[in-house]
């Protein structure tokens, strides 16, 4: 350390989202070396999971990633069906696309608000917020919760379509649609913020790829790539979308790279609706272990029980591994069983882990009053890559 | 011709802003005077009915945050059974116990929000779980949220 610089610690309380430290040297207000502090909230999931049952992951492992909750859920559920031997039937594979989607609309604003509030714009936070309530409202009417969903389990989801679903999605889709062109006027094209954005943080295409950065910061880099795209999950296949490529590489563009994906998931979650096959929504292994009187009271509430079997469930020994396209990013499990019911091995790895290293890569050669701007626009939850 | 479109953009935004400055009604609940209808299915406080209970303990077997733990229970006229009773200290409202039930014996409420002096008296013991969740202290207005095309979310007194 030469005499000019000065070290600067931000965090682990600071005016973003809490719970992370920047390592900060400073010549002037330039940003000579930055390294992101991480392991503040680390609350040990992939040990935990290896004392819980298998069911009993499925809450576990959505709850470091806050606002996106379906997608790590869903990954999980992907790799102990492949311990299983099970895949899920159709309509319970749309209704997975659907709680995604909308799972990613709403974890995507969460995220655009985070950034305006980071920018100073409070207006941009409570409308992001607000918006985002309209998701939430809709998952809430599917799963019957606000955030922690839990709602894919092991051959299938756990509740149909709800009466009146497809209205009340349809009103919520146009609200949105309409409101985002507010969102340009207001936010995206507002002078301040493109100033605050626009060449900050630029993330050259060869650099996200030797980074392994995930997700729309590595797709508004440049790089077309989507597990949803390249290991169609779900009904990821039948479905008709864009992969979001942007090619500038900076905060502008990973805020705008979002912004495509909620549109593209609104359009999803459109096909989703109109093209849902009939039929059942557990797989019929486990439909068949519950009794005809509960069967028929599923039929008419379409609220699924479980069957006993699944307090106990036992893969046979083996290992799986899977990957989904999270609103952050991908998430990737891999699961190993020795044929108890407790996994022997458990590994989650979350796009947040994976993109922290933007912050010391990014950083260096910015002013300070930057920092926020960068911050915000990777997305980064702590949480979610402390596990 | 940089500066033009800036300042056209500028007056859009302050435009906008001050559009929604006056546009009603606004998202609010004002909670706890006012709370939300909640949808058929929300997965609240879940109410134990002991009559239906065959004491299979797989609700205590799910949960994946050990907030269920089976009691013993003198019954009279009967050998000693097992009911659960749940700690909500713990509970992370994940509605397994409910769906496991093979008896129907657990079903959820929509009351989600209970506030209390001690940590005891969260634990819920069988014959507490089985009353379900305390009522509110005094009655909210209730309001229903209905999405709607125009303002997004309206509430709607119901």
């Amino acid at each position: 350390m030469s005499e000019r610089t000065i070290e600067l610690y931000i965090g682990p309380q600071h005016p973003g989202s809490g719970h992370m430290r920047f390592d900060i040297t400073l010549d002037g207000d330039i940003i000579v070396k930055a390294e992101p502090s991480i392991g503040y909230v680390h609350r040990s999931v992939e040990k935990i999971a290896e004392t819980k049952t298998y069911i009993q992951i499925a809450p576990l492992v959505e709850r470091p990633s806050l606002a996106d909750t379906v997608n790590p859920n869903l990954g999980y559920i992907l790799a102990l069906e492949k311990l299983l031997g099970i895949e899920a039937p159709p309509r319970a594979q749309y209704l997975r696309t659907l709680a995604a989607e909308a799972n990613r609309i709403h974890s995507h604003f969460y995220g655009i608000g985070i950034l305006g509030i980071m920018l100073g714009s409070s207006t941009a936070f409570m409308w992001a917020f607000a918006d985002r309530e309209i998701m939430i409202e809709l998952l809430q009417m599917l799963t019957g919760a606000r955030i922690t969903y839990s709602y894919v389990i092991p051959g299938g989801v756990r509740r149909d379509l709800p009466v009146g679903f497809k209205e009340a999605a349809e009103k919520a889709l146009r609200y949105l649609e309409r409101r985002l062109k507010d969102y340009e006027k207001l936010f995206f094209e507002n002078p301040v913020t493109v100033a605050r954005l626009k060449g900050v943080g630029v993330l050259k295409k060869e650099d996200a790829i030797a980074l392994g950065i995930v997700g729309p910061n590595l797709r508004a880099s440049g790089v077309h790539y989507d597990v949803r795209r390249i290991e169609p999950y779900a009904a990821y296949d039948d479905l008709d979308f864009e992969v979001v490529v942007k090619k500038e590489g900076d905060s502008y563009a990973r805020l705008m790279a979002r912004v495509e994906e909620i549109k593209q998931s609104m359009r999803i979650i459109r096909q989703v609706l109109e093209k849902i096959p009939d039929g059942p929504i557990l797989h019929e292994k486990y439909y068949k272990m519950i009794p005809p009187k509960t069967r028929k009271q599923i039929e008419e509430t379409g609220r699924l029980k479980f069957p006993a079997a699944f307090a106990t469930l036992k893969p046979p020994k083996g290992e799986a591994l899977s990957r989904v396209e999270g609103a952050r990013g991908e998430f990737l499990y891999y699961v190993v069983s020795d044929g108890s019911p407790r996994p022997y091995r458990f590994r989650m790895v979350s796009p947040s882990f994976r993109n922290v290293w933007l912050f010391a890569h990014l950083l260096p050669g910015h002013r300070l009053a930057d920092i926020p701007a960068i911050y915000g626009s990777i997305d980064y939850f702590p949480p979610c890559a402390d596990r | 011709m940089e500066l033009p479109k800036r300042v056209v953009h500028h007056i859009e935004a302050l435009l906008t802003g001050a559009k929604y400055l006056v546009a009603k009604p606004r998202m609010t609940v004002m909670y706890p005077e006012e709370a939300q209808i909640l949808p058929e299915g929300y997965r609240g406080m879940p109410k134990f009915n002991r009559e239906k209970c065959r004491s299979c303990s797989l609700c205590a077997r799910i949960c994946p945050a050990n907030a269920i733990k089976m009691y013993t229970v003198e019954v009279e006229g009967e050998k000693k059974k097992k009911y659960p009773g749940i700690n909500y200290n713990r509970c992370i409202f994940c509605g397994f116990c409910v769906d496991i039930c093979p008896a129907g014996a657990l079903e959820f409420t929509d009351i989600h929000d209970y506030a209390s002096y001690s940590l005891e008296d969260l634990v819920f013991k069988p014959d507490r779980f089985a009353e379900g969740p305390p009522p509110r202290p005094f009655k909210p207005k209730l309001v229903k949220p209905m999405l709607d095309e125009e303002v997004g979310l309206k509430y709607v007194p119901g």
